[in-house]
C-alpha cells in the first residue's frame, strides 16, 4: 500500500524524505513504478516531484551556463535548441533514450537518479563535465558528475537526497555526438559513446557509456591525445587506456569481451564523424 | 489485498470525473478496475508493451507507469475519447484496410503512438514510422501491414 505525497517546493520535498523512512521520490516514473508493478521495490511512501516548479524548465545562467531542471523530460531536451556544439551530444542522448511514448515521462533526474550503467545520460553528461545540484534535510550541495558514480547502482546521493538540477559549462562551438549500439531501436546501450571535439580541433573529451558501473572517461590520456588525433596509432593506445580501466559485464545485451571490442571502434569511428564535421563547418 | 481508496478529481475524455481508486493505483488500473474503460490493456505493467498508451495533456504516456494520483487536475484521453478525430479515424481505416489488426490488443496504444507521430511528422519515411512505434509491441502482425496503414493514413490526410 503506497501513500502519494505531492510536496510543492523542494524543501518540502526533502522533509517528507527525512520524515517517511521507507518513502522514496517519485520523477518521472518510467523505471520506479515499473520496479513498483514488479514488487522490487515497496516505498510506503512515493513523493511525487512533478508539482515543485523550481525542478523544472532549462534556462541560461547569467554566466552563460545552462541549468536543466531535474524534473525536465527527455522529450523536452531532445528537442532543446541551447544544447547546440560542445553540447549537442546531450541532446542527442537525450532522443535515444527508449521511444516517443517513454520521453514523454521520463527525466533527467530520475535517470541519472537511478544510475543505470547502460542509460544514455551518464556519458553525454561526463563528457559535458557536468555538475549535478542536489538537495536534502540537511542543505544544499554541487557535485561533479565525474565524483558520482560509487559502483555499479550506488552513487554519492545519500538517503534522503534528490538531484534537482543538472548545469552545464556554456556551450561552444565545436562537434559533439551521442553513438550508441544496441540490439533495437530504443533499447538500452551495449556499449555507447559520447564525444565533443575541442573548439580548435586539436583535442577531444569522450565518454564510454555501457561498460563499466559508470561512465569511462581518461582527462589525463585525453591531454595526451592533443594534437594528435589525426594519428590512427595515438588514438588506438588511447583507446586502449579506455578498454583497460573498463569493467564491463555479461549479459543479454552482450557479452564482456564484446563490449571491450566495441570501444576501441566506436572511439575511432565516432572521432572520424566529428573530424568530417569539423571540416566540412 | 484490498487497498484503501481516495477519491481523485481527472477530466477523462472531456468529462470531469471522480473516482475511488487505492491511493497509489496506477492510471492503467483506474481506468480499467475503477472506471471500467477498457481500451488501454494490460500487456506487460512495465512501461515495454506499449498496449496502455493513453494521452494526458495530450501527450502519450504508459497509464502502467502513471499514477492516478498524479493525473489529479490533468486531461485524461483513452480511445473512446477519440470519436471525431480526423487524423484517428483514417488512421483506423487504413488498420483495418491493409489488415494491421489481428487479436487487437496491442491496436489501441499502435494508433495513439501513430497519431502522435503524425500530429508532429505529416510526411514520415517506413523507417520513421518504425522507429515512432518501437515502443508498441505486436505478436500477431509482423508489422509490416502495421507500417503499410500508417505511411497510407499519412499520404491520405497530405493530400
Amino acid at each position: 500500500m503506497t501513500e502519494v505525497l505531492s510536496p510543492g517546493t523542494i524543501e518540502e520535498a526533502v522533509a517528507m524524505l527525512a520524515e517517511y523512512g521507507e518513502a522514496m521520490p517519485l520523477s518521472g516514473g518510467a523505471t520506479l513504478i515499473a520496479m513498483r508493478n514488479a514488487a522490487l521495490v515497496e516505498p510506503s511512501h512515493l513523493v511525487s516531484l512533478d508539482r515543485i516548479s523550481d525542478l523544472r524548465g532549462i534556462d541560461r545562467t547569467a554566466d552563460g551556463k545552462i541549468r536543466i531542471g531535474a524534473m525536465t523530460r527527455h522529450c523536452e531536451t531532445a528537442a532543446c535548441a541551447e544544447l547546440t556544439g560542445s553540447l549537442y551530444v546531450l541532446r542527442r542522448a537525450a532522443g535515444m533514450i527508449a521511444n516517443r511514448v517513454v520521453r514523454n515521462m521520463g527525466t533527467m533526474g530520475g535517470s541519472v537518479a537511478n544510475a543505470d550503467p547502460a542509460a544514455d545520460y551518464l556519458p553525454a553528461l561526463a563528457c559535458c563535465d557536468a555538475m549535478l545540484e542536489i538537495a536534502g534535510a540537511d542543505g544544499r550541495r554541487s557535485l561533479s558528475i565525474h565524483d558520482y558514480i560509487d559502483d555499479w547502482y550506488e552513487t554519492a546521493l545519500a538517503e534522503g537526497e534528490i538531484i534537482t538540477a543538472i548545469t552545464l559549462p556554456a556551450p561552444v562551438e565545436a562537434p559533439s555526438t551521442y553513438r550508441k549500439i544496441a540490439r533495437v531501436s530504443g533499447d538500452y546501450a551495449t556499449a555507447s559513446c559520447a564525444m565533443a571535439l575541442d573548439p580548435d580541433g586539436q583535442g577531444m573529451r569522450v565518454a564510454i557509456g555501457a561498460c563499466g558501473p559508470g561512465p569511462l572517461r581518461d582527462r589525463a590520456g585525453e591531454d595526451a591525445l592533443r594534437g594528435k588525433l589525426g594519428e590512427p596509432a595515438a588514438v588506438a593506445e588511447f583507446a586502449g587506456k579506455l578498454v583497460a580501466i573498463a569493467d564491463p559485464v555479461d549479459d543479454v545485451r552482450g557479452s564482456a569481451e564484446y563490449r571491450l571490442r566495441l570501444i576501441p571502434r566506436l572511439v575511432s569511428s565516432v572521432l572520424s564523424e566529428l573530424t568530417t564535421q569539423k571540416e566540412t563547418a | 489485498m484490498m487497498a484503501k481508496k481516495v477519491l481523485h478529481s481527472l477530466t477523462l475524455n472531456g468529462e470531469e470525473v471522480q473516482v475511488a481508486s487505492a491511493a497509489g493505483a496506477t492510471l492503467l488500473e483506474t481506468l480499467r478496475e475503477d472506471l471500467r474503460i477498457l481500451s488501454s490493456k494490460r500487456g506487460c505493467n512495465q512501461g515495454v508493451c506499449g498496449a496502455c498508451t493513453v494521452l494526458v495533456d495530450g501527450k502519450p504516456v504508459r497509464s502502467c507507469l502513471t499514477l492516478t494520483a498524479r493525473c489529479v487536475g490533468h486531461s485524461v484521453q483513452t480511445m473512446e475519447g477519440m470519436d471525431g478525430d480526423q487524423i484517428m479515424a483514417t488512421l483506423q481505416r487504413h488498420m483495418v484496410e491493409s489488415g494491421g489488426v489481428q487479436c487487437g490488443f496491442c491496436t489501441g496504444g499502435v494508433l495513439i503512438s501513430a497519431r502522435e507521430l503524425l500530429e508532429d511528422n505529416p510526411s514520415p519515411t517506413r523507417e520513421a514510422v518504425k522507429t515512432a512505434l518501437s515502443g508498441n509491441i505486436c505478436r500477431c502482425t509482423g508489422y509490416r501491414t502495421i507500417v503499410d496503414a500508417v505511411c497510407g493514413a499519412a499520404e491520405e490526410l497530405s493530400q
